[in-house]
């Protein structure tokens, strides 16, 4: 089973109806000069990048634009048509004041699989007391959180909300809180790979391709800022692959992690085990 | 008298040849012109128009060429953080693919029949697929 943890469907067609919403889409991701892609094509993207499931990821920024960018209503209504591809989290402002019970509708009506968090976005730190009635939620449904982290590249996303440090009280007051930093943290590697190595309740993805090639930037990232050893040896549990996708590129992201030089049971995990785990889906 | 048809093809591989003669043959009969010259051209700039014989043999050959004198892992200077679409430039290959390869392709029309050898048919060449619309252009001037 290869899944790719970080998809936004911004831009599948049966999301794509509304020209206003479109463009609103396409300013609000900083995401230019594509089109809509029928789902048809899709599945021609995960034929070619051999991935069997997307998790797909709403945004729901009401605060700063006054309504969601993509619902949770339509992660779930893409889910319902293809259950067998998709795999639906749910997001939710949390400075909305029906944010606790958006999420609790999000899991126990829509069947959520977890939580989609922004907080360059969203401008929160993970930690803020404020936070504590949605994890609550996510720990009694246990669902896992996917925090963006590091660099964003959408507007108005002030980076000191997302560095990796600002997640180590959340993931040390909260062990059995399952927690992904989005994007390796990037460019903060290191620290990413600190807070795993201590707390196993801290996972991260792949979707990161700010510089050059996908086969260059993950060498780079991967065997030469740390080297490949620490993945393939202390961290193997905890990576999942993400694309990003549409941002990056799906297809040859999925083949530059394979030829890294990982043991293959450690790609089997980073391809597909390890999300399997953090979605807690093997119990 | 000029005559234009916009075809769409929906593409499900990263390099793909798609034949499309037939629907170049179509669009020379609809256009009503007994003489004149045809043009196929691709509206974009990974993928090709080109002319050869339908061999799968040849196919593959010139795919394998292709890929061998372009390889993917090449340090491209188009690999980078693009602005103006807000992702990374992924696709030197296709770019170099259908730089090589040409966007065009002419044929004559006498007598309402369009004029290709025997062993002449018309591609169209992906190098960055899949896409979910790769258009091309049919034009006949004549009369």
């Amino acid at each position: 089973m290869f899944i790719d943890m970080h998809v936004h469907p911004d831009f599948y067609e049966p999301l794509n109806d509304d020209p206003d919403k479109e463009a609103l889409r396409h300013d609000q991701m900083n995401i230019h000069l594509n089109g809509t892609a029928p789902l048809e094509h899709v599945f021609n993207q995960m034929n070619c990048a051999g991935l069997d499931r997307l998790c797909l990821l709403p945004q729901d920024y009401t605060m700063l634009l006054g309504q969601p960018l993509v619902t949770n209503e339509e992660i779930k209504s893409l889910c319902d048509m293809h259950p067998d591809r998709f795999i639906g989290f749910a997001s939710v402002d949390p400075d909305r004041q029906d944010a606790a019970e958006t999420l609790e509708f999000a899991f126990s009506e829509l069947k959520l699989a977890g939580l989609k968090l922004h907080p360059s976005r969203q401008h929160f730190y993970p930690a803020d007391t404020k936070m504590g009635p949605l994890y609550d939620i996510c720990q009694r449904y246990d669902r896992p959180v996917l925090f963006h982290s590091g660099l964003s590249w959408e507007p108005d996303a002030p980076t000191h909300f997302a560095r990796p440090l600002v997640f180590e009280e959340l993931a040390m007051r909260r062990p059995a809180l399952r927690i992904c930093l989005a994007h390796f943290g990037w460019p903060w590697i290191k620290e990413t790979a600190m807070l795993m190595l201590k707390y196993k309740n801290v996972y991260a993805d792949t979707a990161l391709l700010y510089f050059d090639s996908a086969i260059e930037f993950y060498r780079h990232v991967f065997t030469q800022e740390i080297p490949i050893t620490w993945i393939d040896r202390s961290l193997r549990n905890q990576v999942m692959f993400g694309s990003n996708n549409p941002r990056f590129e799906q297809i040859r992201m999925a083949d530059a992690i394979s030829k890294l030089g990982f043991r293959d049971s450690t790609l089997d995990l980073i391809r597909g085990g390890n999300a399997i785990e953090f979605l807690g889906l093997n119990e | 008298m000029i005559f234009n048809k916009e075809i769409s093809y929906m593409t499900d591989r990263y390099n793909q040849f798609i034949l499309i003669t037939k629907d170049v043959e179509q669009a020379a009969a609809e256009s009503g012109i007994r003489d004149g010259m045809l043009t196929v051209i691709t509206k974009h700039t990974t993928t090709g128009i080109a002319v050869n014989e339908a061999l799968e043999c040849l196919e593959s050959d010139i795919d394998a060429f292709l890929k061998k004198i372009i390889p993917e892992d090449h340090p491209y200077s188009h690999a980078h953080m693009l602005p103006d679409y807000g992702s990374t430039g992924g696709n030197p290959t296709g770019h170099i693919k259908a730089h090589i390869t040409g966007n065009h392709c002419h044929f004559p029309i006498i007598n309402g029949e369009l004029i290709r050898g025997g062993a002449q048919d018309i591609y169209l060449l992906e190098f960055d697929g899949p896409s979910a619309k790769r258009k091309v252009l049919i034009q006949v001037q004549g009369e």
